[in-house]
């Protein structure tokens, strides 16, 4: 009988006699496998698990025109392409114009977008009544739907009255008591609205800006600065900044606008404007959201795009499933384009994602170490009561001449086996477990590692042998002398 | 191969009458030659099978050095003496020493089979027919009794035709006959050219033996 031949009976031997040990051992390094090769993979699939999930806070990235350039639906394609096609969870458009709401001579900002693409990039907006799906629809923040009193089903009129430049041959006396109207671009292309009323000799007698589209604490103060606004009481039409009123220290543009607004409103009263556009709108919605939203009317881009007649878009929100540094890529990849787009990061958004998976990870880490210890003590412990059982049987080897070199080999031996078959089962149970946790948990599915299976039977068998280091110094230290005297 | 014990003794830390360690085994010489069959007999606790695994280089002698041919056994290191004692020094334990898991022929080839050296089946199944043990060859050891276990033993240590046999009470659990089989294969072996050393209380024994010794508390003595 060959050495090899003997050292193999010897180990199925002793496994056979002892299979409820060894079952035991088997299964506590089956279990630790499995929990080392299900978390591993889960470890690894969180991140584009959690990335959808996390999908769910909103937009992190927001494209804006280069300054110079204009962002319109054809140039956001291009910044769009950079952006795999199953990492782009949504993109939405978003134009932002003053719509005059004629029944209540009141303008509102309305934002011209694509209903679908926002529920995916802002999927906590919460809507009363139902998302418009046909054209002429539109959406009202609630706080424009309390303040109008409209409800779902309502009709509002709303019309476009384009901003217009002052006409040179305006005549410069005016009509009294006229009640005037009027719009303007002012910073960052926001738009300011004008209402004015004329005294008996045509001079400015009253005057409301509404400038809520500025900066508010620049811009936003030609609204309530009284000292801006008195100026202007007294006024003939054309007024003109620096001359007869002065600008509100350090909002020139917005200031600006409101003379700009006013002037425009006798231009339009006299009716050398462009011709204004408006339509009939049904509310389908009211959207609730808590936040500034409420006071904004949305209605779809194309309807928008048919009043105002351009392809213009003021901003687009992108919601991307990508870790912060491949958004960072991305972000560079869409700035170095020629498509005249920047983009930017919601940090806020991004970093919380980051530190959540950070927590996530060290969590799934921890667990499998402490996973890993208990296995390795339950191994250890049972190899231990083996090699009590067996000690008569390895101090009658050592006596018949077996070395030292040789008990280790054969408890190594066992070990491996153990933990080479336990690694088996495990990679394959983790595998199970994973996809479980994930259908149960992320409501997906896991792509199995291959990799991870050899990766589990070496680690498993690894963990067998660290086990039996214990055990086999205590087998190595039967003295056979006293073995045979049969104590 | 001569075996030769040179002042050796056994000291073990135990409390006895005034001192605080007492000797299993007392100093002493002892020469075990080729060819001869020396049989050492004693009471319980006399020190026989402490002496005899000292010779067997199984427990090292307090003072003293144990000799195989020119080689001191306790000199050696693990891996050395386990393979020196695995093809030269042949031990019948005392004790039940057989492996439950192990068929009879199993067991009997164990020795060779720790080093995988030749093929020593012809000898085990000489070894098994001249010890009646042949019609269990493939039968495990545990369905067996004290009788065949004990011939079993035998057999695994006459199997490596070692230079040196070192038995143990070979004989402890074995009827006349078998025990008269037993001494006539000792005595084979020591005429092969093997050192034979039984511990034995047979009066049987002696009838092979070439010289007879006497354990009493530790210190060796001729048999007159």
């Amino acid at each position: 009988m060959s050495k090899r031949k003997m050292f193999l009976r010897m180990i199925t031997a002793s496994l056979l006699r002892r299979r409820s040990r060894m079952l035991i051992a088997l299964l506590s390094i089956a279990i630790g496998a499995t929990i080392l090769s299900g978390l591993v993979t889960i470890y690894y699939d969180v991140p584009r698990q959690m990335g959808a999930q996390f999908r769910s806070y909103g937009a992190n990235m927001i494209l804006l025109a280069k300054e110079g350039e204009s962002l319109t639906t054809d140039t956001l394609q291009d910044a769009l392409s950079v952006i795999p096609e199953d990492q782009l969870v949504g993109a939405t458009p978003y134009r932002y114009v003053r719509l005059d709401m004629t029944s209540r001579q009141q303008s509102f900002t309305t934002a011209g977008t694509d209903f679908a693409e926002v529920q995916k990039t802002s999927p906590y907006f919460s809507v009363e009544g139902e998302y418009p799906q046909a054209a002429e629809e539109i959406l009202l923040g609630k706080e424009i739907a309390d303040t109008i009193g409209a409800k779902v089903g309502s009709y509002i009129q709303l019309t476009w009255r384009p901003v217009v430049t002052v006409h040179e041959n305006a005549s410069d006396d005016w009509v009294p008591n006229a009640k005037l109207s009027g719009s303007a671009e002012g910073f960052n292309a926001g738009i300011v609205v004008v209402e004015a009323t004329l005294d008996d000799e045509g001079k400015i007698a009253t005057l409301e800006i509404d400038a809520s589209s500025q900066t508010p604490e620049i811009g936003g103060q030609v609204e309530t600065d009284r000292n801006f606004i008195s100026r202007f009481i007294g006024q003939s039409l054309p007024v003109s900044l620096g001359e007869d009123v002065d600008a509100v220290s350090g909002a020139t543009i917005s200031s600006q606008a409101v003379v700009d607004a006013l002037n425009n409103a006798r231009s339009t009263a006299k009716g050398s404007a462009a011709a204004e556009r408006s339509g009939y709108f049904n509310v389908t919605g009211i959207l609730v959201t808590g936040g500034e939203e409420e006071s904004y009317i949305y209605m779809n881009l194309k309807d928008l795009e048919g009043l105002t007649n351009d392809n213009l878009l003021d901003v687009a929100e992108l919601s991307v499933s990508a870790n912060a540094e491949q958004l960072e890529e991305y972000a560079k990849a869409i700035d170095g384009s020629d498509a005249g787009i920047t983009a930017r990061l919601v940090k806020r958004v991004t970093r919380s994602e980051t530190a959540v998976l950070g927590k996530l990870q060290a969590l799934v880490f921890l667990v499998t170490v402490v996973v890993l210890l208990l296995t390795m003590i339950c191994v250890s412990t049972t190899m231990m009561a083996v090699v009590s059982e067996r000690r008569r049987e390895i101090g009658l080897r050592k006596a018949l001449g077996a070395p030292d070199s040789s008990i280790r080999a054969e408890f190594l031996g066992e070990g491996m086996f153990l933990g080479g078959l336990g690694g088996l089962l495990g990679g394959l149970l983790g595998f199970v477990f994973a996809q479980v946790v994930s259908v149960n948990v992320f409501g997906s599915s896991i792509t199995f590692q291959p990799l991870l299976l050899p990766i589990t039977l070496l680690v498993s068998m690894l963990i067998a042998a660290v086990s039996c280091l214990l055990p086999i110094k205590r087998a190595v230290a039967i003295d056979p002398a006293l073995v045979l005297k049969g104590e | 191969m001569i075996l030769s014990a040179e002042q050796i003794s056994k000291r073990y830390f135990r409390k006895s009458g005034e001192a605080n360690h007492f000797y299993a085994v007392k100093p002493l010489s002892l020469t075990l030659r080729p060819g001869t069959v020396t049989v050492l007999c004693g009471r319980s606790g006399s020190g026989k099978t402490t002496l005899l695994h000292m010779l067997s280089g199984l427990l090292t002698p307090t003072e003293g050095r144990v000799l195989l041919g020119e080689t001191d056994l306790y000199r050696l290191s693990d891996k050395e003496l386990s393979k020196l004692r695995n093809a030269s020094i042949g031990v019948v334990p005392q004790a039940r020493s057989v492996l439950d898991t192990l068929t009879v022929r199993e067991n009997i080839l164990l020795p060779s089979a720790l080093y995988g050296t030749e093929d020593r089946s012809e000898e085990a199944a000489r070894w098994m027919e001249t010890l009646r043990i042949e019609g269990l060859a493939d039968s495990r050891a545990a369905e067996l009794s004290g009788g065949e276990l004990r011939r079993t033993a035998i057999a695994r240590t006459l199997c490596m035709c070692p230079p040196v046999i070192l038995a143990d009470e070979p004989t402890g659990d074995l009827d006349d006959e078998n025990t008269q089989l037993v001494f006539g294969c000792f005595r084979k072996a020591a005429e092969e050219g093997a050192a034979v050393l039984i511990v034995s209380h047979e009066s049987d024994a002696l009838n092979i033996a070439d010289a007879a010794l006497r354990m009493d508390g530790g210190q060796l003595s001729a048999l007159s």
